[in-house]
């Protein structure tokens, strides 16, 4: 296998709010574009953040997506989401919520009641899938992960484990579905352990440092920054210089092409048009 | 600083060359100003037109209530101005602020003459626009005097179709001349009617 190396290490830019309800550092596209990141085309992430007590619960409000999914991996706190197909439900710690926007749905996201009532230390990604040209205008879906559920593969020597939300990792297959091939996993590792990860080359691949510190192929990395990898090579190694947890994603690109604007994510300007006039017509539903 | 939309507006609907750009590039006067401020307030005197690079502004007028009415949103590539105020050089009644952090490019006769004289097409198409949007304010008294809810928001949805998602939707009923309850029955209606759930 041949090593896979690092084209950049990115550090957490300035961070802005989506809503009032997330505190975000955006990766992609704002430090590499969608083209470069393909299947992955948007993460927004909240780095550790106290929100305080409230009784009105902080969020997104109603919003429109077409052609792609949301996934949002909770780290720390409790979201609650709601959609016009009737999709719903509430994550937290450890918990996946991946919603299939695809032909196109209206959703909001907000803090969950009752985690509001109390506040406190918030950490979550969300991320953008891209689908494939003959998905994009499938019936939108809606897949509740809960921790339990996600398959977990623990490593030889107490190194720690292998949480898989998608593909696979050893032969263990994640619960999510996906519309084209992808691994994404959490790793959970203990301080000074080594874990290689293999992945095809041609693969997208990136990691981003949720908890602690580690080198990856031998260079520093510290929470919050993300790493991009080359699509030079199968194999990265992880040495962990702290407990940590790594988000990684690795996809096949789709390599179409990609138009988008705002909450969606076409292949042709004229798809985009379409998706303006449907939403403003109402062919996403309705949602309060 | 780039100015895409600007550039595109000139070359496409203005007729200039790329080169005859570079020669009115340097006469070209932007303002930036974030979202909440003000381009234009009552009792001042309007100077310019506002091409919006980026961002979307909003003119409106204030009645005795302090209620706000909205005359015109100016997205990306539109044009907005208290055009009476810069021709007759009186005192505005109206006001321009923004609800998008905003790039605009400032017209004023100086730089119409300006571009006009590197290429007279413009002068053409200048026309064309103050034409346009006395088209565009015949159709809106019209509809205030006479349609329907349903009817104003269809014809104002396919005129910006991006705002929807960028302005409030009190700020949209206002423009329309409806109360925000009036206009989200009008969107509760269309996607009872229009959405087809699987």
């Amino acid at each position: 296998m041949k090593l896979r190396t690092i084209e950049k290490i990115i550090k957490p830019g300035t961070p802005h709010f989506v809503g009032d309800g997330f505190r975000v550092h955006n990766f992609i596209p704002g430090t590499s574009t969608m083209k470069r990141m393909d299947p992955f085309i948007m993460l927004d992430y909240n780095s550790k953040y106290n929100f305080p007590a409230t009784d009105k619960p902080k969020g997104v409000g109603v919003h429109p997506h077409r052609g792609f999914e949301t996934v949002t991996i909770a780290y720390k706190g409790r979201v609650e989401h709601g959609d016009s197909a009737g999709g719903g439900g509430v994550i937290g710690e450890g918990d996946v919520q991946w919603m299939t926007a695809a032909s196109g749905v209206l959703h909001k996201e907000f803090h969950e009641t009752e985690w509001s009532k109390t506040g406190g230390e918030f950490q979550m990604v969300q991320l953008w899938v891209n689908l494939p040209a003959k998905d994009k205008m499938s019936p939108p879906k809606y897949q509740a992960i809960s921790n339990a559920e996600i398959k977990k593969v623990i490593l030889p020597n107490e190194a720690g484990k292998v949480e898989v939300i998608a593909g696979s990792y050893e032969g263990v297959v994640g619960p999510a579905s996906t519309f084209s091939p992808m691994n994404m996993f959490n790793l959970k590792l203990k301080k000074g352990t080594k874990t290689q990860l293999t992945f095809p080359k041609h693969y997208t691949t990136s990691l981003l440092m949720v908890e602690g510190s580690a080198t990856v192929n031998g260079e520093e990395v510290l929470a919050d920054h993300f790493v991009l990898f080359s699509s030079d090579g199968e194999t990265f190694t992880v040495e962990t210089l702290t407990d940590v947890i790594i988000l990684v994603l690795s996809g096949e690109p789709i390599n179409e092409p990609i138009a988008a604007h705002g909450p969606f994510v076409m292949n042709t300007q004229e798809e985009l048009v379409e998706a303006f006039q449907d939403f403003n017509t109402g062919k996403f539903g309705y949602l309060e | 600083m780039l100015l895409p939309n600007f550039k595109k507006y000139l070359i496409e609907k203005g007729g200039l060359s790329e080169v005859e750009f570079l020669e009115i590039e340097p006469f070209i006067k932007i303002k930036k100003i974030s979202k909440g401020e003000f381009l234009l307030k009552q009792g001042v005197v309007c100077n310019y037109s506002f091409f919006v690079e980026q961002g979307v502004l909003r003119f409106y007028a204030l009645n005795e209530e302090g209620k706000e009415n909205i005359l015109q949103f100016a997205t990306e590539s539109w044009i907005v101005s208290d055009r009476g105020s810069v021709f007759f050089q009186e005192p505005s009644t109206y006001y321009i602020d923004a609800i998008e952090d905003v790039v605009t490019v400032l017209l004023d006769e100086d730089f119409v003459n300006k571009v006009a004289s590197v290429n007279a097409h413009f002068r053409k198409e200048n026309e064309k626009l103050l034409q346009n949007h006395i088209r565009h304010l015949y159709k809106r008294i019209s509809q205030l005097l006479g349609a329907t809810a349903r009817e104003r928001y269809l014809y104002f949805v396919n005129m910006y179709p991006d705002i929807m998602l960028r302005v409030p939707q009190w700020m949209i009923a206002s423009y329309l001349g409806i109360t925000p309850e009036s206009l989200s029955r009008v969107r509760k209606a269309l996607s009872k009617e229009n959405f087809k759930p699987y």
